[in-house]
Formats: C-alpha cells, sequence, structure tokens
C-alpha cells in the first residue's frame, strides 16, 4: 500500500535536506541502503497479478515463487544440455521406470503462519490440484501422486512423457502449495500467499515493488543477501539507466544495450547470458499459390542470410538459428542444409518459371521486427522478389494464420515469427504437427513421418535416441523450403561484479541462489 | 450564478458520458478478439471463453454497453483481467502520486513564473524582461519528456543527486521528496514560460486601466498597485490556465512517469496499454476524465466567483 503522509514537521525536514543538498552540492540523495552488503537490489519487468501457481500469468511470478515456495527438482543448467537435479527440499528424487517418480522430502521444512511441516501430502495436493488449473499443460500426464510415509511419495504417470521432469517439474506450475493453508483460502489466491516455504517472506507494494525479506521459519540453506528489493520497472531502458544511476544491482537488457556494452560496460559490472530459449523464423504459406512451388521457397532459404539480419536488425549478439530447438536443448542443431547463395536462389526461381514475385511480409508492429523485415526485404529483392513489409498490431497479428478466425490465412503469404519455449524440446515441435495446421502451423504442411516422430519423441526415455528424433524433425521442417531460421534472442543480464546472479534460461532470475563474488 | 452552474454541471455530464462511450466502443474497435488481446495467443480456449463470459463478451454490443454503463454509474468499473482485483481501486492507488506529482510541478512553475511575468509587465521592454521571453519561449518549446530525460541523465545518471527512479519509500517523506524532485522540475519546466507569458500580457491590459493610473496619481507605491489591485484581477486568466494545466497533467504526466518510472495514472494507462489490460485502460482513463471535468469546472466557478464581472455577464 502506497503511503503518503504530509505534516509540517516532515516538510521542513525535507526542504532542510533539499536546501543543504543544493547549498553543499554534494550527492546527499545517493541511495546508501542499497550499498548495504546484505541487501540486493534488481529489476522485475512487469508486476505480479496472480501468484497462484495455477492461474498466474508467469514471469514476475515464477521469480517470485522460486523465492519463497518448494519445489521437487530444478533445472541443472551445468549439464551439457538442460536437464534435472533434486532441489534443497529432497532427500530423494528418482525415476524408477518411464511412469514413475520417487520422491522423499527432507524433514524441518516449516511453512509460515504456523501451517507446520512440508510433506508428501503437500505435494499430491499442488500437483493432483495444477491438473485442474490453467497451468495444467505439463502435468496432463500425471495421473496421480501415492504417499508411502509422511515425506516419500510417488509421481505416477498415466503414460511414459519424457518431459515432465525437465518441463513439467522445473516449471512455473511445480511450485509446491500449503494443503491446509490452500484448503483455508477456499483453495485459491491471488497476491497473498497462505503460507511460504522459502528464505523469503513477500512484501508487495503494488505497481512499485516486491521486497523479499527473511523468512524468520526458514531452516534451509541461508541466501547470501538477506533482502532483496525487486523493483518494477517495465520499461527496459529506464530499468538500463536505473543501472547506470547504480540504483540497481541487476537488470536485464535489451539488444541494443547489450551491443552498446560489448563496446563499454558500466564501471564494476559484467554482463550475463542466461539463454536463449527463443526461436525466430521466416515462415511461408506452402498453400499459398504463390509458394505452393517447392523451388521458389527454396529460392527463398538460399536468398536470406540470417547473419546480416542478426547483425543489423540485433547488432550480431544473438545465436543464429538451425531449427526451432533452442541452444542447450537436447537436439538442437548446428548447422541447416540450405546456405546463403542468391545465385542459387535465382537459379530455382528461373527452374520454376517465376519471374517479378511479389510477396507480402507480415511482421510484428516492433521495432527489431521492422529492421529485420526490411533487412529481408533487401535481400529477396536482390534475386528479383519484391517484399512489401506490413507491420501489424498483437490482435491481427496472432489471428492471421489461425482458421478459426476466418480465410485470413489463405492469404497469408510470408511472415516473422517468434516462439518461446521450455528446456525440453518436446515444447518447441508440439506446433508443427498435421493437427496444428491452421492452429499455429501457418506454414500448413502435413508429414506423417514427422507426426510419428513427434509421438516418439514424448515418451522416448534414451537420450541419444531422442536427439536423433529431434534432429530429424527440424530437418524434415527445413525441406518444406517453409523456414529460414534466423536467430535464438537471449535473455541477457548486466550485473554489478560484487554480485553472481543465477537465471533461468527462460530470463526468470532465482534470487535465493544469488551469491556474493 | 446558478444557471451557470447547473449549465456546466450539465455539460460535464455529457462529457464525461461520451468518455464512457468512446472508452467502451475502443476495446470492440481494436482489431482482434477481445480476450484474445487481452490474455495473449497462448491462452487456452477455455481461459478465454471464462473470460469472455466473465467481461459479458458474449453479449450483443448493446447489452455489453448497458452493463457497462449501469455498473460505471454505480463505481463498479470492473475488474484487472489477471489479477482480477478491482480497477477503481487500482486507479485510487496510484492517483495520489499523480495529484502530488502535478501540484509540485505546478507550484513551482507558479512561484517563477508568476513573479517573472508580473515584473516583466512592471518594465516592459526592459532587459529583464527581453530575458525573461527568451526563457519562457525556450521552456515552452522544449518538451517535457526531453526535460525529464536529459535531467534524469544529468542528475540522477552522472552526478547522482537525485534518484533515478521509483516514487520513494512508503512512510519516508524525506525520500519521497527526494523522488519527486526531478519528475516534478521536468513537468513543470513548460509552465513557467506559460505562466510567465500569460501573467505579463493579462498585466501589461490591467496596468493601463484607468483605475490604475488612479492609484499612481493617488501616489499608492508601485508595489501596492501591481499586488494589490494589478494582480488580483491579471491572475484571473492564469487561475483557469493552472486549472486546465493541472488537470491536463493528470495524465500529461505520463513522460515523467514513465521515464522515472514513478507510480501514477499515466503510468498505469501506458503499463495497462503495453499488457492489453483493458478494463484498467478503461476505468483509469474515465477517472481522469472525471477529474479533469470537475477541475475544469471548478476553476471556472472560481473566477466567476472572484470576478464580478464574470458572475453577472452569466
Amino acid at each position: 500500500m502506497i503511503v503518503n503522509s504530509l505534516n509540517r514537521r516532515g516538510f521542513l525536514k525535507a526542504s532542510a535536506l533539499l536546501s543543504a543538498g543544493s547549498l553543499f552540492g554534494v550527492p546527499l540523495f545517493s541511495d546508501g541502503a542499497r550499498a548495504q552488503a546484505q541487501k540486493l537490489t534488481v529489476r522485475m519487468d512487469n508486476d505480479i497479478s496472480i501468484l497462484d501457481p495455477g492461474y498466474m500469468v508467469g514471469g514476475t511470478e515464477i521469480e517470485t515463487q522460486n523465492a519463497c515456495l518448494p519445489c521437487l527438482v530444478n533445472l541443472d543448467l551445468e549439464a551439457d544440455v538442460y536437464s534435472w537435479k533434486p532441489s534443497v527440499y529432497v532427500e530423494k528424487f528418482e525415476q524408477r521406470d518411464p511412469t514413475h517418480y520417487d520422491f522423499t522430502l527432507k524433514p524441518g521444512f516449516k511453512w509460515s503462519n504456523g501451517f507446520g511441516e512440508l510433506t508428501a501430502e503437500d505435494v499430491k495436493y499442488s500437483y493432483e490440484r495444477i491438473k485442474t488449473t490453467d497451468w495444467k499443460g505439463n502435468f496432463e500426464a500425471l495421473d496421480h501422486v501415492e504417499l508411502t510415509d509422511k515425506y516419500s511419495g510417488t509421481l505416477v504417470l498415466s503414460q511414459p512423457y519424457a518431459p515432465f521432469a525437465v518441463a513439467g517439474l522445473t516449471s512455473g506450475g511445480s511450485a509446491i502449495l500449503c494443503k491446509a493453508a490452500m484448503l483455508k483460502v477456499g483453495g485459491k489466491f491471488t497476491t497473498e500467499i497462505p503460507a511460504v516455504c522459502g528464505p523469503y517472506l513477500i512484501e508487495w507494494t503494488p505497481k512499485q515493488k516486491i521486497a523479499f525479506r527473511p523468512n524468520p521459519d526458514w531452516t534451509g540453506p541461508k541466501p547470501a543477501f538477506a533482502e532483496v528489493d525487486a523493483l518494477i520497472i517495465a520499461d527496459a531502458s529506464a530499468a538500463e539507466l536505473a543501472y547506470e544511476a547504480d540504483e540497481l544491482d541487476a537488470t536485464e537488457i535489451t539488444s541494443a544495450t547489450h551491443a552498446r556494452y560489448k563496446e563499454k560496460l558500466p564501471e564494476n559490472s559484467a554482463i550475463q547470458v542466461a539463454g536463449s530459449l527463443q526461436y525466430m523464423w521466416l515462415g511461408m504459406n506452402t498453400e499459398n499459390p504463390k509458394l505452393s512451388d517447392i523451388r521458389v521457397r527454396k529460392a527463398i532459404q538460399h536468398a536470406v542470410d540470417a547473419n546480416q539480419v542478426i547483425q543489423g536488425a540485433y547488432a550480431g549478439i544473438t545465436d543464429k538459428s538451425n531449427g526451432i530447438i533452442c541452444p542447450g536443448l537436447l537436439g538442437h542443431r548446428t548447422a541447416t542444409k540450405y546456405a546463403f547463395d542468391p545465385e542459387k536462389a535465382k537459379a530455382l526461381l528461373a527452374e520454376a518459371g517465376v519471374s517479378g514475385l511479389e510477396l507480402e511480409l507480415k511482421t510484428l508492429n516492433e521495432q527489431e521486427r521492422i529492421l529485420a523485415a526490411q533487412i529481408i526485404q533487401a535481400q529477396l529483392q536482390a534475386v528479383g522478389i519484391t517484399v512489401k513489409v506490413l507491420p501489424l498490431d498483437e490482435g491481427p497479428f496472432w489471428e492471421m494464420g489461425d482458421q478459426s478466425k476466418g480465410d485470413g490465412y489463405k492469404t497469408l503469404e510470408i511472415w516473422l515469427m517468434r516462439f518461446g519455449t521450455n528446456p525440453d524440446p518436446q515444447e518447441a515441435t508440439q506446433w508443427f504437427t498435421s493437427d496444428q495446421v491452421g492452429v499455429w502451423n501457418w506454414e500448413r504442411w502435413k508429414n506423417e513421418e514427422y507426426d510419428s516422430l513427434y509421438k516418439q519423441g514424448m515418451t522416448e526415455s534414451d537420450q541419444e535416441k531422442r536427439a536423433k528424433i529431434y534432429l530429424r524433425m527440424q530437418e524434415i521442417m527445413e525441406d518444406t523450403g517453409a523456414y529460414v531460421w534466423i536467430n535464438h534472442e537471449s535473455e541477457t543480464f548486466v550485473h554489478r561484479t560484487s554480485v553472481n546472479i543465477s537465471v533461468l534460461p527462460s530470463g526468470e532470475m532465482q534470487l535465493r541462489d544469488f551469491t556474493k563474488a | 450564478m446558478w444557471s451557470y452552474l447547473l449549465k456546466r454541471l450539465g455539460l460535464s455530464a455529457v462529457i464525461v458520458l461520451s468518455a464512457l462511450l468512446v472508452l467502451f466502443l475502443l476495446l470492440h474497435l481494436i482489431p482482434g478478439d477481445p480476450a484474445r488481446i487481452a490474455l495473449g495467443p497462448r491462452a487456452t480456449p477455455e481461459v478465454v471463453a471464462r473470460y469472455a463470459e466473465k467481461a459479458h463478451l458474449n453479449e450483443p454490443v448493446l447489452v455489453q454497453f448497458w452493463i457497462y454503463f449501469t455498473n460505471a454509474l454505480s463505481g463498479d468499473l470492473g475488474v484487472d483481467v489477471f489479477s482480477e482485483r478491482s480497477v477503481a481501486k487500482i486507479v485510487l492507488e496510484d492517483l495520489p502520486s499523480t495529484l502530488i506529482l502535478a501540484a509540485a510541478g505546478l507550484l513551482w512553475a507558479a512561484l517563477i513564473g508568476i513573479p517573472l511575468g508580473c515584473l516583466s509587465a512592471i518594465r516592459p521592454n526592459s532587459w529583464f524582461d527581453r530575458m525573461t521571453g527568451i526563457i519562457s519561449v525556450s521552456t515552452i518549446a522544449i518538451p517535457s519528456f526531453l526535460v525529464a530525460i536529459w535531467s534524469l541523465l544529468v542528475f540522477a545518471v552522472t552526478l547522482r543527486w537525485l534518484p533515478a527512479i521509483g516514487g520513494g519509500e512508503s512512510g519516508d517523506l524525506a525520500d519521497q521528496v527526494r523522488h519527486l524532485i526531478l519528475p516534478a522540475f521536468a513537468v513543470g519546466l513548460g509552465w513557467v514560460g506559460y505562466l510567465a507569458r500569460m501573467v505579463r500580457a493579462s498585466m501589461l491590459e490591467v496596468m493601463n486601466e484607468n483605475y490604475i493610473r488612479a492609484a499612481y496619481a493617488f501616489g499608492l507605491t508601485q508595489r501596492t498597485i501591481v499586488f494589490r489591485y494589478a494582480l488580483k484581477v491579471a491572475i484571473l486568466p492564469t487561475i483557469t490556465l493552472i486549472g486546465i494545466g493541472f488537470s491536463g497533467l493528470l495524465s500529461g504526466a505520463v513522460f515523467a512517469e514513465i521515464i522515472f518510472t514513478r507510480p501514477g495514472v499515466g503510468k498505469l494507462i501506458y503499463d495497462m496499454v503495453m499488457n492489453r489490460n483493458f478494463p484498467v485502460v478503461q476505468g483509469a482513463v474515465l477517472i481522469t476524465t472525471a477529474i479533469y471535468v470537475l477541475i475544469t469546472l471548478l476553476a471556472d466557478l472560481l473566477v466567476a466567483w472572484l470576478d464580478p464581472r464574470v458572475r453577472d455577464s452569466l
């Protein structure tokens, strides 16, 4: 709650301070509190709306949950590809077979507000509940949770589901809630978590700050910073200026600022790239008469140089993409089958008997994407394809390939698209199956092998075989000619060298794991 | 006076109702499905359906407007799409911060601008008058967002004298004042020029009136003539200007609020537009429109009360 109290004494005190500051020109106004070693100030890019894991929006809410709610596993960022590791709350977490995960909680973790100990009953309540909420996606394979004793149990899946641990149990919906506290508040909450079990308690000032304060009931590992202030700053540029004004210890930065900081970093600062779980591509509608000939689509693949796009629109700081599986994930590709070759593009167009082709390139109305679209426009012009760039607002953009929204998809030609994903390759591949044609598969191709591999990938537990499945799926996509892979935008942070930050590949900070350098 | 008051109240009601209608239509004029726009492209069909039902989007447009209209009249502006918090509560949380910023900006502008205008009018065409003219035009010409960015870069980033972002700690008045200085400077600077020019022009007109010349003939001091007789009349148009300026700053302070990440109604509207949270946008704009109309009305009534000639002409 915002408190604005003004009285005569306070006014005089403030006036005296101001006068003194202006008279002596001394930096009376530097933020002394933040300089205290035990306190950390970071930026969050959005306010919290709903902290309930079943109904949250994501992002900031996941960061907040991570700081004060338990989970069974964490993402293992040290492994060659993203995998899971047991969290501080568990003694044991093991996959017994493709459908059974056994867990044993460490005894002694206490819920706040006098709700007693964290038990297996809380795990059962939380995960069986999440199946009925908006965030059920990653838990649909969970059948039920069997309890063995007070601290132990088994997560039982209805069928093998390989992404369950990496994508489900490390996702936003995997936070464990206190059953007793939840029942007391009617099974649902918004911004006040009924009981926490983590190093921090939350004090929320709407639209301004989420203050993380020490939880006196916490018996686990003490975080390096007793207090964290997360200032809500939606605008990235404002956050960057605040960082340069020494009012933040860490903030996410834009591609443009990343490029600027590569030249000259602010004092006592370092850059950390957390991950690149986004993939952007130039898509082509295979059913559009202008693009139905695969030679035309392949010509476009050869005509576009993604490296130039990355240099021109993203200041050269994003990873070049070779498919939809992002770096760090099983099945990430390191090369494409096609290469930038304008002469080959011209030859393919000539072979297809196409000349004077005119296309409409649709993109979201965002600065970097429009710039990327303009570079592609110039590259296609060089091989004789005239492109009109059409920036769209979110409403019409996200409906343009959706068959349920009318016939607009029929006239869709080429577009720039970016999706985000989670740390398992299944998420990214699900949008391109045959049943997604007209939903998210706007390129409108169908391939039985792809559909079959998609099903195999979900159940295959052998990592090597799984990697091969996803590599082949991307090859099938590329062979349609409907994709030009562009880049993987990264989640990049700047931070003080006195702080080691911990950020998930999707960009969420894990405040409890921040350490002092 | 009473008929004037009734007429003005009626006009104010029409303005607020028109705003209500425009705000309602806004949601329906934006291309795309309102529910999907608000919830994002990946919202599940169940969530979209639940939102559509809650927001009465499945009803005919006229029915939707009637529900919106009657709810708004009873003070129910709906709920936040995501958190389901009351829109009225969300807007009223941020309103004091904007009111304080607008008041502080106009206060310092008035404290500088009005004396500058007076002194210029007393010595027209002097070097002081010319300097004031240059300063006035310069401050009017510089957009407030540029002032905000420059002052932030100089005083917060480079010199680090003042904080760059936020509204200050709750309950800590000194901290809140520190956080108010740069935004108030940014929103007020342009008003220094406006007020100086307005007061100068009014004063020049008044200073040529017969009763002022008579006062000089009676041997009254210039100070008495200026502050007791001339300024009292010359300030009237300025009161209206300040009233309009204050109302305008309720949403016009948006640049300062965004640049300094300061809580306020302008920033709230901006953030909610970015998040496609249209019920909050509608509620915030409606409340600021109502306040704008109310303050403008009060300023006009104040002028009528202060100046018998205005009162009599009604």
